[in-house]
């Protein structure tokens, strides 16, 4: 019986931004993200009220992902939000803090949706311009023949993440070794198409964070009644090992039988003569002088059998994951025919150990190039690992983009805060045939520009989180904060040590202010020459990629929230 | 059991303008934009007025039904939707006051005898043969004779080029509509680029815009949490799936389609293998692998780089592919076949006993054939050799969230309908073949006009459909015509005289249908009268005139090209954006029902010119420096004395597309109320029960 049910008609609503309901959920959202923000940002737990898994975190990726929002312009905004993570993994929460302040600033500027469009449209030009441009006072360039740099991206985003419970210690051991898995991944010889290789992360929970190491090569866990059996490795040949990869079951199934019908005669098994062809591969392989045969499936009991008993050592039920680091770092192709295999696909390994942590073992494959790495990721507690794991995969993620692009933002709030001082100066000096192209008054420019700053400030400021004291000094433009508590007849310059990233110290006469207080605009300027640039202290960095990115998306998105004029809902 | 309900005027004239409310405010390049929630969750960004409408979820079926139209038109020209229903929604309130008013009204003249309902009934169906009548012939004859002159062409030459300017200045204007302000700059330059990177050869450009209106979802790809300046065009195709297997290949790399797989099975459908023996199996295990490796080695021996395959093949094939250096592509969707095929006029490749010897002849050449890795997928992107009048290319839309780039996607492909459009052209003729009768008198002038009309139409389309065609192929067929539009033209006049005074006469009522078709005839002859004049014209200014842009300069050759044949709507031709067709149309509709004799027709040209204003209304109602009661002013003093309307935007518009809008709006108004009962039946699954349904009736 079909029963036709009729369909709702939808929900109209006209004008939703001058609604309650969401400049309400808006600044819940914000209330969120906002309190998330830096190295000493807010953790928030994540239940579902029904004893299921608890998560705690900080990370936007992890926060966004968790919420569930029902709003259609909240939803559009995190959509565009997690989209961004998709793609660049870091700077989701400046993204998220950027796009709701700047509607939450627009908006009360209260001009018409199109001109705020416009003139934001420009203002990002304007910084994206900036930021491209040699000029730029706020980006330093990645030098990849020392570490320095690349360590202090690495602790920058394994800094930001307090959920992972790292103390400074365990901070710097991570760094170190989340860049040198990453330096294994690059092939030593530069083709024209460079391909990375890949870090494979094996969890290993309930240790401490300083037992964490890298090594070259794969782990394969196996269990240890295995282990027992196949080891000590008898080597055939001197030098290498050789290997076989299948990625075709080899426990003796029929295969590709087609549409038809198949009519087995009484008294013939066809399993008998598949595991006769196992067998006969299983000869090729010894003949072929084969020390290791790893199957993507499953190998069949008797062929495991056989070859263990001719000292081939077999790992079978490896995964499609695992098949492309293995080919990669072996140089094997995977075979798929069960009769006369070509000896060109053998791949070759330079050494095989075992390996055991805590109650697990490990095979540990060592290649001959490296390409393929394994982190062994360690950490106290289940939610601090997950929290670890993600952290650790944004820093490597981070690295792969700085090295398609080498160059890196000053971190700290410092970027934003020198963007919205760069921004302030241009406003007032914009040329009027800017303005007659924009088609809008100096006034209405000069206006939305400060909301844009303000906004970018506003980023800036959500990384204090104790009621400390935020300034801005008017020289670099930079971040500079002053702990709650201080006595009020002092001087800033007694109270401030190092700005946001760290390049500038209080030695020089910086002139600061309160930030976001109404001051004279001025040209910031750049600081990549200063003599802390080069000195052994982390400077705080960020992402170049990643944050270029995400403010362009944070304004785009931005835009298209104000330029809603309506909203239809489907209600089925 | 069955409902009931008459049609109520009323309540369509309501139900069209809660329609329009609802699209309002995403009209004009001020609007803002919508936002939609599908039942999934997903939300989609549009300004797309056909998508809001059927995202309403209506329950009025005559609500469905304006929708339905609203759709059918948009998906035809790819424009229109909200203008459609806010011009309907006018259209209907104005007839609404008609029906109102009885008195006096043409439409209830002779129907006093009938009970109320039925006069209703009567009257709604005399609007509606009245619209239909003026959509066949006066729309028409108004666009031929009075609207014609204003139109510009988009052609900057007699080749049929678009130059660069005119083309943007199109785009521009069609996406300031569709998405707004915010990106508009940036789309139209990408559909320009895209336009003239996929156009090989002038000639073809018709076969390019059915190619990729037909594949559009082939040629773009989306990639979303990017900035939408990152949108681009890239050269060649980008298929949506990744290499199963991936050997890089340098120079020219041939390449196979398969549909189906290599490997073959065991059995076959429909046939039984009967296993006799464990050796028997095991052989034939053998053969066939044996066999898929001589297939394999076959093709690289025929130096096949790359084989797509609309099939996913066994892994077995895979591994010898790897083995023999042959990339595979897996899994192509029948639409991505069978654009390959189509570009490059090759047929898939089917492995046999008797081909897998001979030469492989079936295939084609590629520049590159590399993995290419958009957002978080990966794909192939492949940059064919040798094609046909279309040069692949594919447009990737980047965006923040997917209800961008999926606006700009069929914004684009909107675009690329409409530009279809642009290059059609509308006949006179077409409304030639209509007509049901002809007068006895007039039975001799008809078909001489035939006769002219076409010569005219070859000659018309000689120029419109071959671009290339010289001067003198011009001048000859000119030689042609024109002995005989002198011979027919006196005659003509000489019958006209004649016929002025009868025709008043024939102007009444009671053979209603005939009017209209006479005052056709008697108007017609003007152009053509007009026509070897303007050919000799057409000819001196083709010897004295360069290439020159439409938009910047508005020389009278270029009324001239637009007046000289019988082509209602020549293809390509444009007006300045901002309202001026509606306007054009309002003041000749006007002056049209000033002159004619006849009450209906009047009357229902009224309605219509005055719903075409609504339009100019909204869009100039939010503007500071042009309010609409100034625009208006000023079209109709231009107007008055002959001049060209003042322009207040950059913009063009193809006058195909609002030329169907005013159309597909009469026809929908038409249908609308021709309607007289709305039965409301209820689907019952049981027959028996049907049965007593049919009972209660």
């Amino acid at each position: 019986m079909s029963r036709i049910e009729a369909k709702k008609p939808s929900l109209c609503t006209n004008e939703p931004l001058t609604k309650e309901r969401v400049s309400f959920s808006l600044s819940v959202l914000s209330g969120i993200v906002k309190s998330c923000y830096g190295p000493t940002g807010r953790l928030k737990q994540l239940h579902n009220g029904m004893g299921g898994y608890v998560r705690t975190t900080s990370q936007s990726s992890a926060l966004l992902g968790g919420l569930s929002i029902t709003h259609p312009v909240l939803k559009v905004l995190t959509a565009s939000v997690q989209n961004h993570i998709s793609r660049f993994s870091d700077c989701g929460l400046f993204t998220a803090i950027l796009c709701c302040s700047l509607v939450e600033n627009f908006q009360r500027i209260n001009f018409a949706a199109c001109t705020v469009t416009k003139i934001s449209r420009h203002l990002l030009s304007l910084c994206t311009d900036y930021l491209k441009s040699e000029a730029c006072g706020c980006r330093i360039s990645v030098d990849f023949d020392s570490i320095k740099t690349l360590l202090s991206l690495v602790h920058s985003v394994l800094a930001s993440k307090p959920a992972c419970m790292l103390n400074k210690t365990e901070a710097n051991h991570l760094s170190t070794l989340v860049l040198k898995a990453f330096l294994l991944t690059i092939p030593h010889t530069v083709e024209t198409n460079v391909v990375l290789g890949k870090c494979v992360i094996v969890p290993v929970k309930d240790k401490r964070v300083m037992d964490s190491t890298v090594f070259p090569g794969l782990l394969i866990e196996i269990p240890e009644s295995q282990l027992a059996r196949t080891f000590p490795v008898i080597r055939v040949s001197s030098s290498t090992i050789k290997m076989a990869l299948f990625c075709i079951s080899l426990s003796g199934d029929l295969s590709n039988i087609g549409e038809g019908t198949v009519i087995v005669h009484h008294g013939i098994s066809l399993e008998v003569a598949v595991l006769d062809q196992l067998l006969n591969l299983g000869k090729q392989l010894i003949n072929d002088q084969v020390d290791l045969v790893v199957c993507q499936k499953v190998i069949h009991p008797s062929l495991k059998q056989y070859l263990e008993e001719h000292r081939v050592i077999t790992i079978d039920r490896v995964g499609v994951s695992m098949m492309e680091p293995l080919s990669q770092m072996t140089g094997s192709q995977p075979i798929a025919a069960l009769h006369s295999v070509s000896p060109t696909c053998y791949g070759s390994l330079k050494d095989l150990r075992t390996e055991s942590f805590v109650s697990k073992n490990f095979l540990h494959l060592i290649p001959n190039d490296t390409l393929v790495c394994s982190l062994i990721l360690c950490n106290r507690n289940e939610m601090a690992w997950d929290e670890l794991k993600l952290a650790c995969q944004t820093a490597e993620h981070v690295l792969q983009l700085t090295i398609k692009q080498p160059l890196a933002l000053l971190g700290g709030g410092c970027t934003e805060t020198h963007l919205a001082s760069y921004i302030r100066h241009k406003s007032f000096t914009l040329p009027a045939s800017v303005l007659k192209a924009i088609d809008c008054s100096r006034t209405q420019y000069q206006l939305v520009a400060d909301a844009f700053s303000r906004s970018l400030e506003c980023v800036a400021c959500c990384l204090e989180h104790d009621d400390g004291e935020i300034l801005t000094d008017m020289v670099y433009g930079h971040f500079w904060s002053v702990q709650s508590g201080f006595p009020s007849d002092c001087n800033w310059s007694d109270l401030v040590l190092k700005c946001g990233c760290g390049i500038c110290s209080n030695q020089q006469n910086l002139n600061w202010t309160v930030l976001q207080s109404q001051c004279i605009p001025f040209t910031p300027q750049s600081c990549s020459n200063e003599p802390s640039v080069n000195s052994t202290d982390h400077l705080v960095l960020d992402c170049f990629t990643a944050k270029c990115s995400g403010l362009q998306v944070a304004v785009e998105t931005t835009n298209l929230i104000l330029d809603l004029s309506y909203i239809v809902e489907d209600q089925n | 059991m069955a409902s009931a309900a008459s049609l109520d005027v009323g309540r369509l004239v309501q139900e069209a303008e809660a329609l329009a409310s609802a699209v309002r405010g995403a009209l004009g390049p001020r609007g803002g934009q919508m936002l939609l929630t599908r039942p999934t969750g997903e939300t989609l960004l549009t300004r797309d007025g056909r998508r809001v409408l059927e995202a309403l979820n209506l329950g009025p079926p005559t609500a469905r039904m304006m929708v339905a139209c609203v759709s059918r038109h948009h998906s035809m020209t790819g424009d229109g939707a909200k203008t459609f229903i806010i011009l309907l929604s006018k259209l209907l309130r104005g007839l609404q006051a008609i029906l109102d008013k009885r008195e006096g009204s043409p439409f209830c003249e002779d129907i006093q005898r009938r009970e109320s309902y039925q006069k209703h009934c009567h009257s709604l169906k005399q609007i509606s043969q009245s619209l239909m009548t003026f959509q066949t012939h006066i729309l028409d004859h108004i666009m031929a004779q009075d609207l014609r002159k204003h139109f510009l062409s988009a052609f900057s030459s007699w080749e049929g080029e678009i130059s660069r300017d005119t083309m943007e200045s199109i785009l521009e204007a069609y996406f300031c509509g569709r998405i707004g302000n915010s990106h508009q700059k940036l789309l139209s330059q990408l559909s320009c680029d895209f336009y003239y990177k996929c156009i090989s050869f002038k000639n073809g450009r018709n076969e390019m815009l059915n190619l990729v209106n037909e594949y559009f979802v082939e040629l773009h790809s989306a990639v979303t949490g990017l900035p939408v300046s990152n949108s681009r065009i890239l050269e060649g195709f980008v298929l949506h799936r990744d290499f199963a297997v991936y050997c890089p290949a340098d120079g020219d790399i041939r390449m196979l389609i398969v549909t189906e797989s290599i490997d073959s099975a065991l059995s076959a459908s429909g046939l039984e293998f009967v296993v006799n023996a464990e050796v028997q199996y095991q052989a034939s295990q053998v053969w066939i692998t044996k066999r898929t490796e001589a297939i394999m080695k076959h093709l690289q021996n025929n130096n096949i780089k790359v084989l797509l395959s609309s099939v996913k093949q066994q892994e077995i094939v895979t591994y010898y592919a790897k083995i023999s250096g042959i990339s595979i592509v897996e899994c192509l969707s029948s639409e991505e076949i069978s654009l390959l095929c189509k570009t490059t006029g090759i047929s898939p490749f089917i492995p046999t006993r008797d081909n897998i010897c001979s030469e492989i002849t079936e295939t084609m050449i590629a520049k590159f054939c590399q993995p290419l890795v958009l957002g978080s997928k990966r794909y192939v992107h492949l940059g064919l050799t040798k094609t046909c009048a279309f040069q692949p290319h594919c447009v990737i839309f980047c965006g923040p969230v997917h209800g961008v780039t999926e606006q700009h996607a069929s914004a684009f492909h909107g675009a690329f309908k409409m530009l279809q459009q642009l290059f059609k052209a509308v006949d006179l003729s077409d409304g030639c073949e209509a007509q049901p009768e002809t007068p006895v008198n007039g039975q001799q002038l008809k078909t001489s006009m035939a006769e002219t009309e076409k010569q005219f139409i070859d000659f018309s389309s000689l120029v419109g459909e071959n671009p290339s065609c010289n001067q003198t192929d011009l001048q000859k067929s000119a030689d042609l015509a024109m002995p005989i539009v002198e011979l027919e033209s006196d005659f003509m006049f000489s019958a006209l005289i004649d016929r002025g005074s009868s025709v008043r006469e024939l102007q009444k009522p009671p053979v209603k249908c005939q009017h209209p078709s006479e005052t056709w005839i008697k108007n017609k002859s003007e152009p053509v009268v007009t026509n070897h004049r303007i050919c000799n014209d057409a000819m001196t200014a083709i010897e004295n005139t360069s290439t020159s842009v439409v938009s910047k300069q508005l020389n009278s050759y270029k009324h001239t090209v637009q007046s000289y044949t019988n082509v209602v709507i020549q293809a390509g031709s444009v007006l300045p954006v901002g309202g001026n067709f509606e306007i054009l149309l309002h003041y000749y509709l006007h002056s049209y029902a000033k002159q004619c004799q006849q009450p209906k027709i009047t009357l229902i040209s009224t309605v219509i010119a005055d719903a075409l204003l609504s339009i100019p209304k909204i869009l100039y109602s939010t503007t500071k420096e042009n309010s609409f009661t100034q625009v208006y002013f000023k079209a109709t003093s231009a107007l008055q004395i002959n001049q060209q309307l003042p322009m207040h935007q950059q913009g063009l518009e193809s006058v195909y597309c609002k030329y169907q809008l005013v159309a597909s709006v009469l026809h929908c108004v038409a249908k609308l109320l021709t309607i007289d009962l709305i039965i409301g039946i209820r689907r019952l699954p049981q027959k028996t029960e049907v049965n007593d349904s049919e009972e209660d009736l």
